[in-house]
């Protein structure tokens, strides 16, 4: 099977200072990978890198095969799309009018949509649960609505490969696994490869497939999260990070926290987890 | 507070239709009357007869020798410095940029006074404004956009953030404003006086002969930026998404700044530095239509920009003001408002600025 992304002794940093030491990692049609670490940990400086707003130190990146720089701005925005945690706040930018952008890069001087491409973006809107909020403007949206918003903007520009820096930041935890759900079916239904960052180890934990973990000047270790903790790789790249900061933690007891853990999420209502009691414990208690 | 945002946002889209020909029509009641009203005043009958009927009479003069030319330039201008305001908001992602913020304006004038207030001091043959109103002041006001511009460009390429670009732009207009404050002290009667004058605006410079060049220059310059409206939306979106969406960031904002700054200066050097048009305009056509969608911004901000400043040349041509009265202090009583009225509307909707 032929790889999506890959990288070749990359590095990664700014003013020809590298972060982390060289990068060989890979992804593949319909893997979901979390990149963790805590803040600084060069999560964001490594996403600059593989989505090319950010030139590498050394070493390529390949998309499919062929190197990223070679590709046009214009063939690259149509092999993968971004999700970040800047927003826009355009006072009238309505859903639609983000939405349908990412349709842009498909159309003429004029950007006239065809039948189908509204057809696509109403799709999209239904994939992520925000059909109803079509002529709403961005900016009077919640945080999960906003995030949904960009993903969807995502799905429609029609991209095998999504990056999502950070998505999970700002929303609550009914929010989050709402998230992790529409990934999933992303991965399951429509084949896209998702790489996503986040320094919320609860989430990783517990929904990625598999998981590249950072830390300042350490070298990237891959595997599932259960690999990760057994190795004790978890521990050693988050724990100078979890004394300092107020990490909140699940207790892993709970009955749907435990399906979710060996892997079958899909059932969990998200709305049954709005008053739980297990919800908001800190790390310490863990 | 939720609740409160989704009532006044959700408020319906208005029928674009029904306001763009009200647009147009106020442009065209407002370009009779700024031919019709004057220091000289005619009547309604002789007005028309003079105007559609070819006599030689000293009415039909004053209507297309004066009148004409000055309200076809202040339409032009309306629409080149509203145009070129959204460019910069858009690009810059804050509703409070416009050219001058960048000092484009600024080094507009600096131009004029070095060649105004040095070619006086240096005994050149200057004593009325009439010399310098026509061919120097254009140039000279030319060549110090540029400058400023091409400063701009160059700078543009080595900062990351936009908002450092526009703290540059205020540093540049300062940097210019003090040599200009400087020239001033060390220039004599004559030439502070034609400066003074120029720097009040005025849509009465531009000579019926330089008319077909401004306005086709203008023209260029608005269809220009239409073009760019698919880029313009996309960098709403913020630079990395746009980026993302096939956009060549650098490229796309030296275009947006060329194009923008060259309408800027080619307006400051005919009309003087005129300032809030480029600020407001904009903003009241995002509010009248209820868009962001630059597709129907570009065209709707040029023809509000166009029936403000004819609005602003009538009210500074009212019979009683004798003459005209300084086309910038009108626009600022004008247009300052609107961007209050902006400020405090937005900060209902954003926590920052």
């Amino acid at each position: 099977m032929q790889e999506v992304l890959q990288t070749y002794h990359l590095l990664i940093g700014y003013k020809g200072q590298p972060l982390i030491p060289e990068v060989n990692v890979s992804l593949g049609e319909g893997d979901i990978v979390a990149l963790a670490g805590p803040n600084g940990s060069g999560k964001t400086t490594l996403f600059k890198t593989l989505s090319a707003s950010l030139k590498p130190i050394s070493g390529e990146v390949t998309l499919f095969g062929k190197k990223l720089q070679d590709y046009s701005p214009t063939e690259r925005s149509s092999l993968f799309s971004l999700v970040l945690t800047e927003k826009p706040d355009d006072l009238f930018l309505k859903v639609f009018d983000i939405v349908s952008s990412g349709r842009y890069p498909h159309l003429g001087l004029l950007a006239r949509l065809s039948e189908q491409d509204e057809q696509i973006i109403y799709e999209s809107l239904e994939t992520v649960g925000i059909s109803h909020l079509v002529n709403r403007s961005f900016v009077s949206l919640s945080d999960g609505e906003q995030q949904k918003v960009m993903i969807a903007k995502a799905l429609v520009q029609d991209t095998p490969l999504i990056f999502m820096d950070e998505p999970a930041a700002f929303l609550d935890y009914p929010s989050k696994i709402e998230l992790v759900n529409i990934m999933h079916k992303l991965s399951r239904e429509k084949h896209k490869t998702i790489l996503f960052s986040s320094h919320d180890l609860d989430l990783l934990l517990r929904h990625a497939d598999r998981m590249w973990v950072m830390a300042p000047q350490q070298p990237l270790r891959q595997g599932t999260p259960k690999e990760l903790v057994e190795q004790g790789i978890i521990d050693e790249y988050f724990k100078p990070i979890v004394a300092k900061e107020e990490f909140y933690w699940m207790t892993s007891e709970h009955p749907d926290l435990k399906t979710c853990f060996s892997g079958d999420w899909s059932g969990i209502d998200a709305n049954s987890l709005r008053s739980n009691e297990y919800y908001g414990r800190s790390i310490e208690s863990w | 507070m939720a609740s409160d945002i989704d009532h006044t946002i959700r408020r319906k889209t208005p029928p674009i239709a029904l306001v763009s020909i009200a647009i147009l029509a106020v442009g065209i009641v407002l370009f009779i009357l700024n031919l019709r009203y004057g220091s000289v005043s005619i009547p309604w009958n002789e007005f028309w007869d003079a105007l559609l009927h070819g006599d030689t009479s000293t009415y039909r003069a004053i209507i297309l020798d004066y009148r004409l030319p000055q309200a076809i330039t202040a339409l032009l201008a309306g629409i080149g410095l509203s145009v070129s305001g959204l460019l910069m908001q858009t690009l810059f992602r804050n509703p409070l940029a416009d050219p001058s913020l960048l000092g484009i304006s600024s080094g507009a004038s600096l131009g004029v006074a070095f060649v105004v207030l040095l070619g006086t001091a240096t005994g050149l043959s200057v004593s009325t404004l009439s010399l310098w109103s026509t061919f120097g002041v254009t140039i000279a006001a030319f060549l110090g956009a540029f400058a400023v511009l091409l400063l701009i460009l160059a700078l543009s390429s080595r900062l990351r953030s936009m908002v450092s670009l526009v703290l540059v732009g205020i540093m540049i207009a300062y940097i210019a404003g003090s040599v200009t404050d400087i020239l001033k002290f060390f220039s004599q009667k004559e030439g502070l006086h034609s400066f003074v004058i120029w720097g009040m605006g005025s849509f009465s410079n531009v000579s019926k002969a330089q008319l077909p060049f401004f306005a086709i220059a203008v023209l260029v310059g608005s269809i220009g930026s239409f073009l760019l409206f698919k880029t313009l939306n996309l960098l709403l979106l913020g630079e990395r998404y746009a980026e993302n969406l096939g956009v060549n960031i650098k490229r796309s904002s030296m275009l947006i700044i060329l194009v923008s700054g060259f309408l800027t200066a080619l307006i400051t050097a005919f009309c003087g530095p005129i300032a809030f048009l480029g600020l407001a305009v904009p903003h009241i056509a995002r509010f009248l239509f209820r868009s962001s969608d630059h597709k129907l911004l570009i065209p709707a901000t040029a023809f509000l920009g166009m029936d403000l400043a004819l609005f602003c040349n009538l009210i500074a041509r009212l019979p009683s003001f004798e003459g005209n009265l300084p086309i910038n202090s009108v626009t600022a009583l004008i247009g300052a408002p609107i961007v209050l009225w902006v400020i405090f509307h937005r900060q209902r909707y954003t926590k920052t600025m």
